[in-house]
């Protein structure tokens, strides 16, 4: 577990340093055991700082969507660096988005934090419905700790977390300048079973079970706009020469935004889960996306977001790449 | 079944300036009989496909869609069918996983002299589209307002 006061004493120091213009980092919510996103200007803020199995935000997803407002006459654009905590899977995101030239490495200061998993916030709604104060979720060996208003509870492990971190290969941030705890083993490796499950059924089975899902899909771009990686700034899903799809809520449309969306991912995405977690209804988006990421792995060796220096997956070839499928 | 074999496809092909499109020419100038069902659309590369457009003709009614370029070795501008492969190959099977038949979605090497095997990809396209039927997963509806 990352130790709080050394947390908030090495947040003091980098907010205080003359080249840092932020700090993106955790605080707690305002209610139940949510944590929120930190955004720290100054060293007083600081001592709010929090990282527990809690922090599920994806805080890379910020550092692209800030918007660049204009800059005054005669004023110069504040070229400083912005700081932020990531956990192994949330380090890829950054890499990638560097792989891609979003930004230069020297705009961002990464305070990376060796990771042992993170709760699944929809599991514990489920089990705790009702909390109103502001609780506390804590790592203790093999059980998560949760407490709230006096009362604490102990529930394994296993039971609250995230579906993403049963199968993390890089719980250690891939990418930091500071790193707050010794570094975690990986504890855990990805098979695709699920893909491979699905892959195995009829056509006429794989689209049943899409259509329903396809049809719930009310359009409200949550997926794309939490996601790290989708931080284009003419988006083709809003496109309106040409008009890619149109905007009416029916399956037609619903599934080419679905299909756009994932395939704009397709060797970019890093499996953070964030477009599966702040879905409204609950569509498994992540379904879609690792379908792509097994099939970059299998076809082109290909892992977003782990080495910086490979060219982005859709911009390369091979000669000897696999063509069994053309006539 | 005997209902399903009297549907003739609507089949999409977009075929690149430099092969494909001259090998179906070469095929007319030959008199080579080859299925009316497919529309085709000119562009210049088999590069310049967008994965997109596969999704486009499917919601707007073809039944199968076919991108067809030169030979890996033989693009005009050297790399772009490549590109295309490697595009063409994530689409199809992502397609395909969401429940649209690969026989809808395929790609082929046709060159500048192929008139005949022209003739032969678009019998087989036209065969695997009769055999799954009409496209109608995520069709684009009118609707009757
Ligand atoms: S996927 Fe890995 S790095 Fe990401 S939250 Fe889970 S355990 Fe941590
Ligand atoms: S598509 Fe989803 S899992 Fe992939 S990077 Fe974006 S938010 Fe994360
Ligand atoms: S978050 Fe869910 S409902 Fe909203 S657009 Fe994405 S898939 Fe559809």
């Amino acid at each position: 577990m990352v130790d709080l006061t050394k947390l908030r004493e090495m947040a003091k120091e980098v907010i205080s340093r003359e080249d840092v213009r932020e700090l993106i980092g955790y605080r707690p919510g305002t209610y139940g055991f949510r944590v929120r996103p930190a955004f720290v200007t100054g060293p007083d803020d600081a001592d709010d700082l929090v990282f527990t199995p809690a922090c599920v935000n994806n805080l890379a997803s910020y550092i692209v969507l800030e918007e660049k407002l204009p800059v005054k006459r005669g004023e110069e654009p504040d070229l400083r660096k912005v700081a932020v905590m990531v956990k192994g899977c949330d380090s890829r995101a950054l890499l990638q988005q560097m792989e891609e030239k979003a930004y230069p490495r020297e705009r961002i200061l990464v305070l990376g934090i060796p990771c042992t998993g993170v709760v699944d916030m929809a599991k514990v709604q489920a089990r705790f419905p009702d909390v109103l104060e502001v609780g506390e979720i804590a790592l203790e060996g093999e059980k998560l700790v949760l407490s709230a208003g006096g009362t604490k509870e102990e529930v394994p492990k296993e039971e609250l977390l995230a579906d993403k971190c049963t199968r993390c290969r890089y719980p250690t941030p891939l990418v930091y300048d500071e790193l707050l705890d010794a570094e975690v083993e990986r504890f855990a490796d990805d098979d695709y079973a699920d893909v491979a499950e699905m892959e195995k059924r009829s056509a006429a089975d794989k689209w049943a079970y899409w259509e329903e899902k396809f049809n719930r899909c009310i359009r409200c771009y949550s997926c794309r706009n939490v996601c790290p990686m989708c931080y284009c700034e003419d988006c083709v899903l809003l496109r309106l020469q040409p008009q890619w799809m149109r905007r009416s809520v029916d399956l037609s449309e619903n599934t080419a935004y679905h299909i756009s969306r994932a395939y704009h991912l397709a060797g970019r995405c890093i499996q953070c889960g964030e477009c599966q977690r702040v879905c409204p209804v609950d569509i498994p988006l992540m379904e879609l996306n690792r379908k792509f990421s097994k099939d970059v792995l299998e076809l082109y060796d290909y892992e977003p977001g782990t080495d910086v220096e490979n060219p982005p997956l859709l911009s390369t070839f091979k000669v000897e790449d696999r063509e069994d499928f053309i006539m | 079944m005997a209902e399903k074999n009297d549907f003739e496809p609507n089949i999409v092909a977009f075929l690149c300036n430099w092969c494909s499109y001259a090998g179906a020419d070469l095929a007319g100038t030959s008199r080579i009989q080859y299925p009316s069902n497919v529309r085709v659309i000119r562009v210049m590369c088999s590069g310049r496909v967008n994965p997109l457009f596969i999704m486009n003709a499917l919601q707007q009614g073809a039944d199968g869609v076919l991108i067809s370029g030169c030979h890996p070795g033989d693009c005009h501008y050297m790399q772009g069918n490549y590109y295309a492969r490697r595009r063409f190959n994530l689409m199809r099977n992502f397609l395909e996983h969401l429940g649209v038949e690969p026989q809808r979605v395929r790609m082929s090497w046709v060159s500048a002299s192929e008139g005949a095997k022209w003739k032969e990809v678009i019998e087989e396209v036209r065969e695997g589209v009769k055999e799954v039927g009409p496209m109608d997963q995520f069709k684009r509806r009118q609707l009757n307002w």
